[in-house]
């Protein structure tokens, strides 16, 4: 086991989603296994030890945008309600701890969040977050309230109050994140996709090139492709960069049911290419895309339950945008009919679907492109929110 | 109070008297409902022969039972399994549950011995004896008719009546309370039907917060492949599994010597789709819905069932497993249990049954009629009588179910820890080792095991008292149904507090089973697991289990249970400090 939390303990210092100084993962075999920042380590240790789970990630977000985000809470409130799919699906809030509410000796408020909720938010901390089973579990927890406060966080700066200076400036390392461009050369093994082998081998490396590339989290995504009267698709619940050993082969016409483990959007993957002529499907979870695809600048609008009952197809990046619940929530039923415009679709607070006709670098280029886009566009959304003097300001930070 | 009703009906046979008492709130509220609050009332009866007339027998419903919350009409029956000895409860579906219920009961509990056999009704006023002469001999559909017209109806077969070992009570619906045998113990009483009717409604406490927790299970239920995927269990039923079981080279094959079994898409949830179209069928409000029956509303047989009388037996014929589960339906007999100890049978007698075979006997069973006496026994038993217990492919007496152990060492450990024997649904493994829910883990791997099996037999506990169906965690978590809870009863339960629930439950099993002579020797799987590999093929190879690294690993489950190495309490005053 202590495998596992060295591992966890990897990913987090270097997928990018923590500050590599500021992360302990420690878990709970008959004894406890740790890894990782002293301070961190010892208040996970006591919190372990109260809570009938296995394992626990506290850790900080790199850029300090948790700080941004906390001071502009209003300073009684308990929770945060991100709009994302992570949140609506399987977080439903993240509870926040604030300072003075928060005792490394005596974290019995942050035990009791946490015997409710898979990660809380601590102020002066990070996140913290718990996985019941396995080591895994706590970083992908992890993962899914990092994602959902950061999505939270830019989608607030358009649409809530555009950032102050102060603001501005101690998320320069965040504008020059944006202001790059996730690089859309990238080589994949050019090999014709007519073999299970090359198959299983492409949609391995395919998955790892999108997390080492930056462009998604690894937890969340899938991909297929399609093989004779049948396809090739990821696992429900396997890491991106982890696919080899995990991709199920489902048949047409469902003759055999072994395809059971296969990724919850198996009926979409199914949909898509029944109703176009893709080879391969990739499906991920850009955080800038799904940033602007909860921006909806639609006027008068009645729908309160976007995610249930928006039928409108709106567009991103010259790409069809769509609403839809996960797996037989609806993205089956919105996505196959429009996907065909562009090969590509978005869904509403959740990720993208890119086709292609021979290979997977055209998909996986759509979705860098795509995100490269959405980049650029909320920066420029951005500057549009802040007066002449803080636009000013602004384009010195990037430019330095 | 919302939620509860506060009220037993208490009934004893030898008597013939129904009274109605208060249930004390504490109880109610520190063990829920269902296999809690049963095993709770449980106590002062443990040590009681399983047919003795003083033994109880519990139906105990649940708070989220009558409300909307999803998969929550259940029930569980509780008393001290005469197969395998030990506490018993088994949790089972269908409109009975929800008709308890809506008659202001939380529970029942039946004491005594009946001179002539019974039926028992019950509506909100009370309970009241039918005599039931004229249905004793009969089958379990022919009873559901005699007594239909007095509400639901949960009843023995002439499986029960005969105590088999492993006789089942099967709810009117096709749904049974299964394996261990509490219909043996309810036929000791010469009960031979519950009937059970009622319209009052359980208002829950806060609409709105339960209506939101029930919109993000459903949410979740849709997001889980297995749930409401295509090839899952809302389509096909558990028979889904079959051909999963194959391809990972798991599905126990004549008597658990191999783990595959190349008829086994004969009886594959596809195959069974095109020899029955069947219908969507299961229990009450339910949404899954992932009981399948035939056009004319004959049940179709689970994943555990089509594999055991299937490849177990060597069997590949599915209308010959098809009828060996109506058969047991309506024999009132455990089809796992049944279909380990035919095997059993086939591999002492150095031949398994042919297929046509199977159904005369299955019937000479229920009867105790020639052979068929000595395989009412179980396989243990069985195997014993003949100087070949290692033949039984049981733990505790329980028969195994279809998951063989060298394919998921979690399952492996679980089997052994279970504190009613070999039963696959105490810490479901299966979940996370193969169905990858809610997280996937190595499932040749023991690293870990031992507490996660700890944490999901906690987990699972509650999940039996409140009572909701396991399949719904394929999906949904205790963070949502803890929230269902406590719009119900306006009292706050966190996930944490629940499984602090669960691990009460679970531990005062496991001290009533001590009491009567249990200990870390029970926890033992079958020598075969530890010295026969199972099939590999196809890229997999399926070892015999390390037994030192199994060893270690109930160590460890020990340790973190607070037991001795031997597994047993070091402090004799725990059942005291229970509320
Ligand atoms: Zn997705």
């Amino acid at each position: 086991m202590i495998c596992q939390v060295k591992k966890y303990f990897d990913k987090l210092t270097t997928d990018g989603s923590a500050e590599p100084s500021h992360v302990a993962v420690v878990a709970r075999d008959d004894e406890i296994l740790s890894t990782g920042a002293e301070d961190f380590v010892s208040l996970a240790t006591k919190i372990l030890k109260q809570l009938n789970v296995v394992a626990l990630v506290v850790a900080a977000p790199p850029f300090a945008f948790l700080e941004v985000l906390l001071q502009r809470m209003p300073p009684d409130s308990a929770e945060i309600i991100p709009l994302d799919t992570e949140t609506r699906t399987f977080l439903h809030d993240i509870p926040v701890v604030r300072a003075e509410e928060f005792n490394s000796e005596d974290p019995s408020r942050l035990i009791a969040l946490l015997g409710q909720r898979k990660g809380v938010l601590v102020e002066g901390v990070g996140i913290v977050a718990t996985g019941t089973f396995t080591v895994e579990m706590a970083y992908i927890n992890y993962s899914s309230v990092y994602h959902a406060l950061y999505v939270k966080t830019l989608l607030d700066f358009l649409q809530q109050l555009a950032p102050n200076r102060e603001e501005l400036r101690t998320l320069t390392p965040l504008w020059n994140q944006l202001a790059a461009n996730i690089p859309d050369r990238f080589s994949l093994a050019e090999q014709p996709l007519d073999t299970p082998d090359t198959i299983l081998a492409a949609i391995d490396e395919t998955g790892r090139k999108t997390v080492s590339l930056r462009l998604v989290d690894s937890f969340f995504g899938n991909i297929s492709c399609r093989y004779d009267n049948a396809l090739y698709i990821s696992q429900t619940g396997a890491s991106l960069d982890e696919l080899a050993g995990c991709i199920d082969l489902v048949t047409d016409g469902n003759v055999s049911t072994a395809g059971i483990t296969a990724s919850s959007e198996l009926v979409a993957h199914r949909a898509v290419y029944r109703q176009s002529d893709a080879l391969t499907i990739v499906h991920g979870h850009p955080k800038l895309t799904v940033t602007l695809s909860l921006l909806c600048e639609e006027q008068g609008c009645r729908i309160e339950d976007c995610w249930k009952d928006c039928d409108r197809v709106r567009l991103l990046g010259g790409h069809p945008l769509v609403a839809g619940e996960v797996g037989a929530g609806g993205i089956a039923r919105k996505v196959p009919p429009v996907i065909g415009r562009t090969g590509t679709a978005i869904v509403y607070g959740h990720g993208v679907f890119a086709t292609g006709r021979s290979d997977f670098s055209d998909p996986l280029r759509t979705m860098i492109q795509l995100e490269n886009f959405c980049r650029q566009e909320y920066l420029h959304r951005l500057n549009a929110c802040l007066n002449s003097a803080d636009r000013d300001f602004f384009a010195t930070l990037i430019a330095s | 109070m919302t939620g509860w009703w506060g009220r037993l009906l208490a009934v004893d046979l030898t008597t013939g008297t129904a009274s109605i008492e208060t249930l004390p709130t504490e109880f109610l509220h520190a063990y829920l409902g269902g296999r809690g609050l049963g095993v709770r009332l449980f106590r002062d009866y443990h040590h009681l022969d399983p047919f003795s007339a003083d033994i109880p027998l519990i139906f105990a419903v649940g708070p989220l039972c009558g409300t909307a919350a999803p998969t929550a009409a259940r029930l569980s029956v509780v008393s001290r399994s005469p197969l395998t000895g030990t506490v018993y409860d088994c949790s089972a579906g269908g409109r009975f549950a929800w008709r308890l219920k809506a008659a202001g009961f939380d529970a029942l509990r039946i004491v005594g011995q009946s001179r002539t056999p019974v039926a028992l009704k019950i509506t909100p006023q009370g309970g009241e004896l039918l005599p039931a002469e004229n249905s004793w001999g009969k089958s379990v559909s022919a009873t559901v008719a005699d007594f239909a017209d007095n509400g639901s109806v949960a009843a023995i077969g002439p499986a029960g009546e005969n105590r088999v070992l492993y006789a089942n009570i099967m709810m009117g619906e096709g749904n049974a309370v299964g394996r261990g045998g509490l219909g043996a113990v309810m036929g000791a009483k010469q009960l031979k039907a519950v009937m059970v009717d009622g319209d009052l409604r359980m208002e829950v406490a806060d609409k709105p917060r339960f209506d939101q927790a029930r919109r993000d299970i459903m949410r979740l239920f849709r997001a889980s492949p297995v749930i409401f995927g295509e090839l899952g269990i809302a389509e096909y039923g558990t028979p889904a599994l079959v051909d999963l079981m194959a391809q990972r080279r798991m599905a126990p094959t004549e008597n658990f010597r191999k783990t595959f079994f190349s008829g086994s898409d004969k009886y594959s949830g596809p195959s069974i789709r095109k020899a029955y179209q069947p219908k969507k069928d299961g229990c009450f409000g339910c949404p899954i819905q992932c009981k399948k029956s035939t056009q004319s509303g004959e049940p179709l047989p689970e994943y555990e069932t089509v594999s055991h009388f299937g490849a177990l037996n060597r069997v590949d014929d599915l209308h010959a497993i098809v009828r060996a589960n109506s058969l047991c339906n309506q024999m009132g007999m455990d089809t796992i249990s049944a279909a380990v100890t035919l095997a059993a049978w086939g591999e002492l007698r150095g031949d398994f049954l042919s297929a046509q075979d199977i159904g005369p006997l299955l019937k000479d069973i229920a009867h105790r009629r020639g052979d068929g006496d000595a395989l009412a026994e179980g396989s243990a038993r069985l195997t014993e009588a003949h100087g070949q217990a290692h033949l039984s492919m049981s733990v505790k007496g329980l028969e195994l179910p279809a998951y063989d152990p060298r394919g998921a060492y979690g399952m492996a450990l679980a089997y052994c820890t279970s504190n009613r024997g070999g039963c696959h649904l105490r810490a479901y493994p299966i979940s996370h080792e193969i169905l990858r829910k809610p997280v996937a883990t190595d499932r040749f791997s023991l690293a870990g095991k031992a507490r996660i099996i700890k944490i999901a037999e906690d987990t699972n506990a509650t999940i039996d008292s409140l009572v909701a169906c396991k399949f719904s965690f394929f999906g949904a978590s205790l963070e949502e149904y803890s929230e269902l809870l406590s719009a119900t009863t306006a009292i706050d339960y966190s996930p944490q507090q629940l499984k602090e629930i669960g691990e009460r439950i679970y531990l005062t099993e496991r001290f009533y089973n001590q009491n009567n002579g249990f200990n870390a020797a029970d926890d033992q799987l079958p020598d075969r697991f530890f010295e026969q590999p199972g099939t590999s093929g196809g890229g997999i190879e399926v070892p015999p289990i390390d037994r030192s690294r199994f060893d270690e690993e109930l160590s460890k489950y020990y340790r973190m249970r607070g037991l001795s190495d031997q597994g047993v309490f070091t402090d004799d005053g725990f059942l005291e400090r229970q509320p």
